[in-house]
């Protein structure tokens, strides 16, 4: 049976740059971009990788949706590129500065716009702010059931399988679609390359840019005046290290005062 | 004039780029440490498209252009040479002889075999006793009835051993010096025909090279490559197309080392600070950083003007010469701002430094190539 499947993809600052070169703006409370190059957050790579796995298995439309600034059309282009059939941005002044739930509800009001689906699929955390919210937001937004932190999923009659990763081992959850998932990564959802070809489809491929207002978006719900969670302050914490000499006339000696150190510090 | 690169060319680049890191860049060290040819990423290459780059789609290729191209291969070099070479002499020389010169039926015969990299190309020029100078070519072909028979020898053919479709020149009427020259296209398994010595080189020890050996060798007729005795001028026409590969895999080479001492710079203390402060060796990155972007401009120029349709000969000679120039030098710089660490095995820069010298000797020297630049400021009758 073919499974339609929604992705929703954030474009964030490449997380991978040194610590030394993370800078924050001030006033915003974001991170400054400056030369560094954006991505496409990890673990929403994976859950490309595993919508796109699920249509090969099982026939049916994938879509990436992701809300942004016209740079995320690079984003939505690599998903394309990896196999994704659709991909939309929705992009609007409006929506900057929303809150977790404002982008819930931006992205509900989005997927509902798309139409059909059995499957919508999210990344299990940002790699940028690492909130973990919007995907069970989206859902309370749609009213459908949420699953997190899967790796795997197999889809059956109408209904799916989800590995869901929990600390020691997994459960295997079964639920009903429409159902959003969110994915962690594992090693058959490891995202793959695009080959040459299919970067020059997604290429060629129109990406639709929806505003709030084609949605139908509550405007009283979207935006930094909307925003229920504010954020008063965002700052690299500082490391501290000093050394500390242990005397002791033998190695035993050094070691019985190294040993009643870690102590009193608690370190043993 | 545009210097930006298309959205898709950024993605490609950054696709190989991301594939060269997770793929390649951990195994490299122990590839070239075994002189093992790396038949699984090549496969994996394959998949992406990377084995027919610069063919249709009819044949199974990529349809890239030439930018595309440089840009894959800087980025395979920057972490393997000996990947880069592979992909660049698959596609430049064999593939793309092929392409250019071959019947509708060689193409669709061979190319989609060379696109799925499940069959690997050679291209046989050189001999023992001539390279570049290929009016002392000693190998023959002979038409016997509906077969073309070789004999002869060729020497330093990258794939020699691997490859499984050989593209090959050979004597066809003496008389006609270099005008006497024909290419032939030969499969893997010709009766009298073998892979002889392979080679134990200096650097790119993860890239095959070996002899060809053509003892009474039969082909048949139709796989003569192009026109009868026009063998030379195509292959001069594919050498200047592979002079922009080459430029761009020196680019990586290069790349490679500035990129390595950046990171040591910044992490090497000598004197109670780190030595990126010295000014000594401030001013060799910035050396190789600007030389870096003077090559890529040059390689780029000549893609460009290929893309184009413009001549683009003196340009991809420029490139190549400038390019594997400058990686000689880069990768020289590279082990001296790492000291004794740029001497062994541990740090990648060693192996740069062995690989970069390749790059000026390679699909003609530095001499050849400034012979050819000369003769297009010239003209011919200033031989």
């Amino acid at each position: 049976m073919p499974v339609n499947i929604i992705v929703c993809i954030k474009q964030i600052i490449d997380p991978e740059i040194p610590a030394s070169q993370f800078k924050i703006d001030p006033g915003t409370k974001r991170q400054v971009q400056g030369s560094h190059s954006l991505v496409i957050s990890a673990y929403d790579q994976n859950a490309i990788e595993v919508a796109v796995q699920l249509k090969e298995k099982h026939g049916g439309k994938v879509t990436a949706v992701s809300v942004g600034g016209a740079s995320a059309a690079t984003a939505l282009k690599s998903a394309l590129s990896m196999g994704a059939d659709e991909a939309i941005l929705v992009d609007d002044p409006a929506i900057v500065a929303s809150d977790q739930q404002g982008i819930a509800h931006v992205l509900a009001t989005a997927t509902q716009k798309v139409g059909v689906f059995d499957l919508i699929l999210t990344g299990c955390v940002s790699g940028d702010w690492g909130d973990r919210a919007v995907p069970a937001f989206m859902a309370e937004e749609l009213g459908i059931g949420c699953v997190g932190f899967v790796s795997r999923i197999e889809a059956k009659d109408g209904q799916v399988v989800l590995r869901r990763v929990v600390e020691d081992g997994y459960e295997l959850i079964e639920a009903k679609t429409p159902v959003l998932v969110s994915i962690i990564s594992d090693e058959t959802n490891t995202p793959r390359y695009p080959k040459l070809k299919d970067i020059m489809a997604a290429g060629k491929k129109t990406i639709p840019v929806w505003k709030a207002a084609d949605l139908g978006v509550d405007s009283e719900r979207i935006g930094a005046a909307a925003a229920r969670a504010l954020i008063t302050d965002v700052y690299l914490p500082v490391k501290e290290s000093k050394c500390e000499m242990i005397e002791g006339d033998t190695p035993q000696e050094q070691a019985v005062k190294l040993a009643a150190r870690l102590r009193e510090l608690k370190l043993i | 004039m545009d210097f930006e690169l298309s959205e898709e060319q950024k993605a490609i680049q950054t696709m190989v780029r991301e594939f060269a890191e997770r793929e390649i860049a951990p195994v490299a060290q122990e590839l070239d440490e075994r002189e093992e040819f790396p038949a699984d990423i090549v496969r994996k290459l394959a998949d992406l498209g990377l084995m027919g780059i610069l063919f249709p789609k009819e044949y199974g290729g990529a349809a890239m252009d030439y930018i595309s191209y440089a840009l894959i291969l800087e980025e395979l070099g920057r972490y393997d040479a000996s990947v880069a070479l592979t992909v660049e002499s698959h596609n430049s020389l064999c593939s793309n002889h092929i392409y250019l010169a071959g019947t509708e039926a060689q193409r669709r015969k061979y190319l989609p075999q060379l696109a799925s990299g499940k069959v690997l190309g050679a291209w046989g020029l050189t001999e023992p006793a001539s390279g570049s100078d290929a009016a002392g070519m000693q190998t023959t072909a002979t038409l016997d009835g509906v077969h073309w028979v070789l004999n002869g020898t060729k020497n330093f053919i990258t794939q020699g051993s691997v490859a499984g479709i050989y593209v090959i020149m050979a004597i066809t009427d003496r008389s006609k010096r270099e005008k006497g020259i024909s290419a032939f296209i030969l499969e893997k398994g010709t009766p009298g025909f073998r892979a002889g010595r392979k080679e134990h080189k200096m650097g790119f020890r993860a890239s095959d090279t070996a002899q060809l050996i053509f003892e009474g060798a039969r082909i048949p007729k139709e796989n003569l490559l192009g026109e009868l005795n026009h063998g030379f001028i195509d292959t001069l026409m594919i050498l200047d197309a592979g002079r922009i590969g080459m430029a761009a895999l020196s680019i990586g080479i290069a790349r490679g080392a500035l990129e390595e001492s950046l990171k040591y710079a910044k992490e090497r203390q000598a004197f109670g600070q780190p030595i990126a402060n010295y000014q000594a060796i401030q001013w060799k990155l910035a050396d190789m950083a600007t030389e870096i972007d003077a090559a890529r401009l040059l390689a780029l120029q000549a893609a460009d003007l290929r893309d184009r349709g413009q001549p683009f000969t003196k340009e991809a000679a420029y490139g190549k010469l400038f390019a594997s120039e400058i990686a000689m030098k880069a990768a020289s710089e590279a082990v001296q701002i790492h000291g004794g660490y740029g001497y062994i095995k541990e740090f990648p820069v060693e192996r740069y430094f062995r690989d970069a010298k390749f790059c000026a000797i390679g699909e003609g020297t530095s001499e050849i190539q400034r012979l050819i630049i000369a003769r297009q400021l010239l003209g011919r009758s200033y031989i």
